[in-house]
């Protein structure tokens, strides 16, 4: 077990220089756009004289390593800085936005696993048969539709055409709770494509396992269909199922930019985009900070997952 | 539930069982009887039909398969002998009325060659032994379940020989020794209440020592009165257990009747049939002509895993031109990481690998193209060692190409040579592994490795789980190539006494040491470390019947001789 708290400590360290990495990488790239807050802020009618003037306000007239230097200070503190467009403090961005998008993550998620692994088990168990060929054809049908192109479409019919449900969040502000019928159109979104990687993922697993010697032995010796299907076949499925679930939490919770903007959803993405049309560097490396850690951490947790559903591969670092 | 009643005194039995599959009978009128306490034992080549005579017992048949006659287990018919063509389908048909009779009624214990192959690799070794013992606590009050299936469990286990259930049951197939994994695969029998166990080649490609124990944990089996039935090519392993022997060709018993007249007597039918046993004996002489000259060098050599412990220590190991050098030891003791030192492909350790005077790098990677076609490595699992979608004889020919610089044309048709030397067809040579035998592919990784031009060849266990008849072959193969490549030296990793014997000399390893080298003569006839004393015992404590003489048959099973 200490092989197994020192390789986490090892990732966990790891970590750190790939967010530090991201951090320096999404700061070169955002000096790197033409353009800086000052111009983004002085408008449509460029002033040269104006936008020095905000420049030295922002202090943007020092060399860009002695701000990043200055905004990397700040980290160990929890401080991230202050947004140049506002003033306002970074955390209160992050905070403000983290709720809808950790809101829409979780009620994707919540029915996503379900959803996943059933249609993936019952693929596999009627392989080759109508079912099978059924959940594949439209899973993989889904799976090639983009987000946007899904979500105007569901705009279209449900919102507009049929009028049940709200076309966007446009008016609620960061209360989605209270209004969950402008959730359901960016839930069904955003489940569409991971609900088609994840159950064929798991068909995958489970036609392997389920043509196994070890679930012929269990079938062999009288063990309930249902019992071999889930919990000795299915273990085996969970591996690259977790592996892919982590991927899908990690795209969910950094702003799924499209379907935000799509129904307007104050969510991490939109900060994002906004934060970056206005150069606001300190917002967005906030950000790349929120980004780098929930992926290292999701992933690690997916690896462990893995390491006990495939307890033969080594965990590599 | 047709069919009569099973005759007096078996508790399993099959009838004229004829099983065809796309029009070729694979067996052709079987019938056998499985007695209480009794082994019976089918034994014949690869492809006789062994496999499928054991299945049909379990009540399983290839998918596609035409099947007729009858099987009956304790007296019931197995339900799904079908009339018709078993559906072709997702392999295991599930919940089969065959299988649910088979379970209700009269359950068959199934000990598989490769226990490891049944073992769940994801879930602990106690789950399927807790689910199939939580089948038969039902009439008890939930609370009682748990406890009483435990129970039963590791009552099961300790009947099994496994007396520290307790602490087994917890852990995953893969932290259990081969010998553990194949007394927890004998415990779901025992628990189940198998009134039959089919065991298929249970003592393939095992050390003398293992062999002897797998022998002594069926015979408890059977001292319990449930009937074995072996399915074998190991001859020894039949003699020390069966009581009465099927011989079994082509699908059709060719023999049968009490082991001891079988496997005694050499004019009947069955003699044909029964692996030629003779194979070491019919040579005294040693594989190929040393030569004085030393090609390959191990110096003090300390191998680590990568977590740092040490598993193999040499200190001084030298490999003369044109000899064959047997590395002998049981499974674990560390042989296979000292070929793949000499091969490059374990890096992890201080000392030194000298091909004549040059110290060898330690990684593959960092050798140079001479360097890597000098040592050429033949791999036990030859299937797995080639890409299932290309030409066998394209990969055969890369090597040429890749080592020696030869275009791909010539080296092509340096492979055809090749395999054709080694026995392979041009048909053959022009089809993917997937349709070639495991004696086949072994030629090819062998020729693989030849078209290097090597100055050392080392083969890994590469006659474990081969029938008698590839084995002897293979070894003849080994034999004739050393003597026509004067300038290549043979590396021959084995558990077989009978493979260490053709070697000029054989270095014994034991936990990672190497407790004794010499002449095989010396060594093998008068040894000095008590493990190689013990093998030799081992392999000669199955006891031998006059008519087939010498020591070969005791280890007929396992020779090693590498070969591809």
């Amino acid at each position: 077990m200490s092989g197994l708290g020192s390789w986490v400590a090892r990732r966990l360290l790891l970590g750190c220089v790939q967010t530090v990495a991201v951090v320096l990488l999404v700061f070169g790239l955002t000096e790197a756009l033409p353009g800086d807050a000052a111009v983004a802020l002085a408008g449509d009618q460029p002033d040269p004289a104006r936008i020095a003037a905000l420049r030295e306000a922002m202090e943007l007239d020092r060399p860009a390593h002695e701000r990043f230097a200055d905004w990397a200070a700040g980290l160990p503190r929890g401080d991230l800085g202050h947004s140049l467009a506002s003033g306002r403090p970074v955390s209160s961005y992050l905070s403000g936005a983290f709720g809808p998008s950790l809101l829409l993550a979780a009620l994707t998620v919540v029915p996503l696993v379900p959803l996943g692994v059933g249609l993936g088990v019952l693929a596999a168990r009627f392989e080759d048969r109508w079912v099978d060929r059924l959940v594949s054809a439209v899973t993989l049908g889904v799976y090639a539709v983009p987000e946007f192109a899904l979500g105007v479409l569901l705009v279209t019919v449900f919102a507009l055409r049929l009028d049940w449900l709200p076309p966007t969040a446009v008016g609620y502000g960061t209360d989605l709770l209270g209004h969950p019928a402008a959730l359901v159109l960016p839930v069904l979104v955003l489940l569409a494509r991971p609900v088609c990687s994840l159950s064929r993922l798991v068909r995958a697993g489970m036609i392997d396992a389920l043509a196994s010697p070890y679930v012929a032995q269990a079938r062999r010796y009288g063990i309930p269909d249902a019992r071999v299907r889930y919990a000795h076949a299915l273990p085996n499925a969970v591996a690259p199922a977790a592996q892919q679930l982590a991927r899908t939490v990690d795209w969910l919770l950094c702003g799924v930019i499209v379907v935000e903007a799509l129904f307007v959803i104050p969510g991490l993405g939109t900060v994002l985009m906004d934060a970056v049309a206005e150069r606001d560097v300190p917002v967005v490396q906030g950000l790349a900070v929120v980004f780098g850690v929930v992926t290292v951490v999701l992933n690690l947790g997916a690896d462990l997952v893995a390491h006990r559903f495939a307890p033969r591969t080594e965990v590599a670092a | 539930m047709s069919g009569s009643e099973t005759a007096p005194g078996a508790v399993a039995e099959i009838e004229g069982l004829t099983v065809s599959v796309g029009g070729r009978r694979i067996l052709d009128g079987v019938s056998l009887r499985v007695r209480p306490g009794r082994v019976t034992a089918l034994v014949g080549p690869s492809g006789s039909g062994k496999t499928t005579t054991g299945r049909a017992l379990l009540g399983e048949f290839p998918a596609g398969a035409l099947v007729s006659g009858t099987v009956r287990v304790g007296g019931e018919r197995v339900g799904h002998v079908p009339s018709g063509p078993v559906p072709v389908g997702p392999a295991p048909v599930r919940g089969g009325p065959a299988r649910g009779t088979a379970a209700r009624g009269a359950p068959v214990g199934h000990v598989p060659q490769d226990p490891a192959a049944v073992l769940n690799p994801v879930r602990r070794v106690g789950a399927l032994l807790h689910d199939i013992a939580l089948g038969q606590v039902r009439g008890l009050p939930r609370r009682a379940r748990r406890q009483a299936a435990r129970a039963r469990v590791l009552e099961a286990m300790a009947a099994a020989q496994l007396p520290d259930g307790a602490a087994l049951v917890g852990r995953f197939p893969h932290q259990l020794s081969g010998g553990q994994q194949q007394r927890i695969v004998l415990a779901q029998a025992l628990l189940l209440g198998a009134r039959v166990v089919v065991a298929d080649e249970p003592t393939t490609g095992q050390d003398a020592l293992t062999r002897r124990r797998v022998v002594e944990e069926l015979a408890a089996v059977a001292a319990r009165g449930i009937g074995v039935v072996l399915l074998s090519h190991d001859l020894a392993a039949v003699r020390a257990l069966a009581d009465e022997v099927l011989v079994l060709r082509d699908g059709r018993v060719v023999e049968r009747g009490p082991a001891q007249r079988v496997l005694r007597s050499p004019a009947t039918s069955g003699t044909r049939e029964l692996p030629p046993v003779k194979l070491a004996l019919t040579r005294d002489t040693a594989f190929g002509a040393p030569r004085p000259d030393v090609v390959l060098r191990v110096r003090d050599l300390h191998a680590r895993h990568p977590d740092g412990s040490e598993v193999l220590h040499v200190p001084d190991l030298a490999l003369r031109g044109g000899e064959c050098l047997a590395v002998l030891g049981r499974s674990g003791s560390g042989k296979t990481t000292l070929a793949r030192c000499l091969a490059g492909l374990h890096r992890t350790y201080d000392g030194q690998v000298l091909l004549g005077p040059v110290v060898l790098p330690r990684s593959l990677r960092d050798r140079d193209r001479r360097q890597l076609a000098a040592v050429q490595y033949v791999f036990q699992d030859a299937r797995a060692s080639f890409d299932e979608r290309r030409p066998l004889r394209d990969q055969v020919a890369r090597t040429a190409v890749r080592l020696r610089g030869v275009p791909a044309r010539d080296a092509r048709a340096e492979a055809s040579a090749m395999l054709g030397a080694l026995g392979l067809s041009t048909v053959s040579a022009d089809r993917c592994p997937g349709g070639l035998s495991g004696g086949e592919l072994q030629r090819a990784a062998l020729a693989r490795a030849l078209l290097a031009r090597p100055r050392v060849l080392v083969c890994d266990e590469v006659t474990a789980g081969l029938d008698t008849d590839t084995r002897r072959d293979t070894l003849d193969l080994l034999d004739g190539l050393l003597r026509t490549r004067g300038d290549m030296s043979l590396v021959l990793v084995t558990h077989d006494l009978v493979a260490a014997r053709f070697a000029s000399r054989v270095a014994v390893l034991d936990a990672g040491e190497v407790v004794e080298q010499g002449s095989s003569a010396e060594v093998l006839t008068a040894p000095r470390h008590p493990l190689t004393a013990a093998l030799v015992a081992a392999s000669k404590a199955v006891p031998v019947p006059d008519a087939i003489p010498g020591p070969a048959g005791s280890s007929c099973r396992a020779s090693e001789a590498g070969s591809a």
